[in-house]
């Protein structure tokens, strides 16, 4: 197709059914060469349908999904050898070294022999484990496992670096390591870098452009700053408070001309462009209805923020719509009740 | 990049895991084989019922006596044969456990006189049975026990000439190690494949297979080749216990050949059908359920315990379309009979061949959808 494309990936008009249940509907997505994309939404949104789709693993109803100018559905092994992988579970063999590992998958990407030795060197330093590359991969630490499984999804030198939730699990020391890892990847190899996280942080610091789906579409889509600019560049304000008196703090908000946002311990708000007077207003106020709270906070707008804004919820306490999903998936598939 | 490249990559790595894990697969290897034959060499089957073709060409008062005196314990039921040929083919053909020859002359020689049992030793129990019997009636056959015969005469009983249908001894132990083996194999081949796969879609192995661009079919064909090699790792665990347990091979060097070619084809085939198990079985409880579900009672009525032809008949038309049956008959022709029987070879692998085909086809049919495996 259109080889000299701009864009790594085109995502036109997808649309994924399980039965009656809609996990994509309508989703029209470009990720341009050399960027850095953040796919977020919460559990069930959609996300994993949509990578599933985009990795050929699952076929759409509608719409089409170019990769590198390639049609996955009419050319999926050529689309396929575009693609890097990283899963959700950190697959690497712990039964095999380093060093078989990479030959596994080298093999599999169909690397020709002599080249695989190269490959395989080039993957080891990558991964900064050639120290242990005849060791077997069941010894090495999380954050050894995961860059051992990035190294390996870049062997055969593809296009698009594809991360599903790459560091879910990992402490804060192994999280920086593969940041610097994907900034690395990114910037040397010239790789682009699609990834679905559940830290927003994480997409904040790393991601050049982010897109928010909820409910099987795409809400938001720009670089990180220019979606804290949808919220306000205020300051956001924060009250926590029992569980009971939430409700009562969110009507003061109101009357403060806020507009909250409750949580499950917590009202929030932008601040606007006097915030500090209106913390000031809101303390007087809570203190004259005589509603007892916790604490009072304001901090900087951040990609949290901006997702509580557009989704409605927070992003880690959502499983409601995730179990819909898996119920309609299950139901498809006759295996409903295995569990 | 062919279908055949991808399968040795995969197939490559799963021998990578076993040799990995070495210690617990000669470990798995021998206690089933281990746990049978103590089972099975304590406990050798008394049966009932044991079918027997008896020739009589004496035709006299004292024969008949001789004969309803054989029938009467229920050990062996007893069919007349015309002639000794038409006797020897029936055993040949497996529906009599044994030929009692009651010669020309017996009623007159009474004192010194002789009956010639040939046996089926491929089927020691029966044989022994009608051995037993045989001998016991004997013993105590004299000439009281003949009505209206000639005047008392001293009760010296009966001599029995045995014969064994086959070259080797009766050998109980061959019996018994003839049907594990094919036990242990069709046991390791649901182990070694449809069990890997399982775990590797737990695991999340067959999605990142599948997100490379081999052909997908590669993967069942990997787990399919792996179970056979697990399959003929255990038979010949098992075996090599069998033999110093006592059992012997009567085809000798050549046996060792054609068992690992029965062997080979029953991993196939039982590789292939616990793929297609596993394609579709979600849980791994699920699938241990269901392969033993199969596995045990196919063992069962392959003969692998039991000779098949003591199952009562309404068991009978399972274990003749029961791939093991087959198996089991071409373990044992091969362990006891010592030639080469070829026709049992034949039909065994044809059967065998015909069942892996049918199996591979169904996995295959399974996986095309692979949705359904991420």
């Amino acid at each position: 197709m259109n080889m000299a494309s701009a864009n790594i990936i085109e995502i036109k008009n997808l649309v994924k059914k399980f039965g009656d249940f809609t996990a994509v509907g309508d989703i029209t997505l470009d990720i341009k060469k050399g960027e850095i994309f953040g796919l977020l939404g919460p559990n069930g949104a959609g996300k994993s349908t949509t990578i599933n789709i985009l990795l050929g693993l699952l076929p759409a109803t509608s719409g089409s999904v170019f990769v590198n100018g390639i049609d996955m559905k009419k050319n999926p092994d050529k689309a396929k050898q575009e693609i890097g992988v990283v899963t959700q579970e950190t697959v690497v063999e712990p039964e095999l070294t380093a060093t078989q590992n990479l030959m596994l998958f080298g093999r599999l990407h169909h690397i020709p022999v002599s080249e695989l030795q190269k490959s395989i060197k080039f993957a080891l330093d990558l991964s900064g484990l050639t120290g242990f590359k005849d060791a077997f991969a069941g010894t090495f630490s999380g954050g050894m496992k995961r860059r051992l499984e990035t190294a390996k999804a870049l062997m055969h030198a593809p296009q698009l670096l594809l991360l599903d939730e790459p560091t879910t699990g990992l402490d804060i020391q192994n999280r920086t390591q593969i940041w610097n890892l994907l900034r690395e990847i990114n910037k040397k190899q010239n790789v682009t870098i699609l990834m679905t996280t559940q830290y927003l942080e994480e997409a904040d610091q790393l991601c050049n452009r982010i897109g928010i789906i909820d409910h099987g579409k795409l809400i938001a889509l720009g670089t990180p700053a220019e979606l804290k600019r949808k919220i306000g560049m205020s300051s956001m304000i924060e009250v926590a408070a029992e569980k009971d008196n939430l409700a009562k703090v969110a009507a003061v908000f109101k009357k403060a001309g806020l507009d909250p946002q409750v949580l499950t311990n917590k009202v929030v708000a932008p601040g606007g462009s006097n915030a500090v007077d209106k913390v000031q207003k809101l303390m007087r106020a809570l203190a004259a209805a005589k509603i007892s709270i916790q604490s009072v906070s304001m901090h900087e707008p951040t990609i949290d923020d901006v997702f509580l804004k557009l989704t409605g919820s927070s992003v880690r306490d959502q499983t409601g719509s995730a179990d819909m999903e898996k119920a309609a998936t299950a139901a498809l598939m006759g295996r409903g009740g295995s569990r | 990049m062919s279908i055949i490249e991808d399968t040795f990559t995969l197939f490559t790595r799963e021998m990578l895991i076993f040799k990995k894990n070495i210690g617990t697969n000669i470990a798995r290897g021998l206690i089933f084989p281990l746990v049978f034959i103590i089972l099975l060499g304590a406990f050798g089957s008394s049966p009932k019922n044991v079918p027997v073709a008896l020739v009589n060409y004496d035709n006299s008062a004292a024969s008949l006596s001789f004969i309803n005196m054989l029938q009467s314990g229920g050990s062996i039921v007893v069919t007349s044969a015309t002639t000794q040929a038409q006797a020897m083919s029936e055993l040949g053909s497996g529906q009599v456990a044994a030929v009692v020859v009651i010669p020309a002359g017996f009623s007159h020689t009474l004192g010194s006189a002789s009956v010639y049992t040939y046996l089926d030793n491929s089927q020691p129990q029966s044989a022994g049975v009608v051995s037993g019997v045989v001998q016991n009636v004997a013993s105590h056959f004299n000439a009281q026990s003949v009505s209206g015969s000639q005047a008392a005469a001293p009760a010296s009983g009966v001599s029995v000439v045995s014969n064994y249908a086959y070259g080797a001894g009766s050998n109980y132990e061959s019996f018994v190690v003839g049907g594990i083996i094919i036990m242990v194999a069709a046991f390791g081949a649901m182990f070694g494949s449809g069990f890997t796969v399982i775990s590797d879609r737990q695991l999340g192995n067959l999605k990142t297979f599948l997100t490379t661009p081999i052909n997908k079919y590669s993967i069942l064909l990997s787990k399919i080749a792996y179970g056979t090699v697990q399959s003929a790792f255990s038979a010949y665990i098992g075996l090599t216990i069998g033999l110093l347990y006592g059992a012997t091979i009567a085809a000798g060097l050549l046996g060792f050949i054609e068992l690992l070619w029965i062997i080979l084809l029953v991993g196939l085939g039982f590789g292939a059908l616990s793929v297609a198990m596993a394609t579709r079985a979600k849980q791994l409880q699920t699938y241990a359920l269901i392969s033993q579900t199969i596995t045990m009672p196919l063992a069962f009525l392959g003969g692998a315990f039991v000779p098949v032809t003591l199952l009562p008949a309404f068991l009978r038309p399972l274990a003749a379309v029961n791939p093991l049956t087959y198996a089991v008959n071409a373990t044992r022709d091969i362990m006891i009979k010592g030639y080469l029987p070829i026709g049992t070879l034949v039909l065994a692998s044809a059967i065998l061949l015909v069942f892996a085909g049918v199996m591979v086809a169904l996995a295959v049919f399974f996986f095309r959808d692979t949705s359904k495996q991420i």
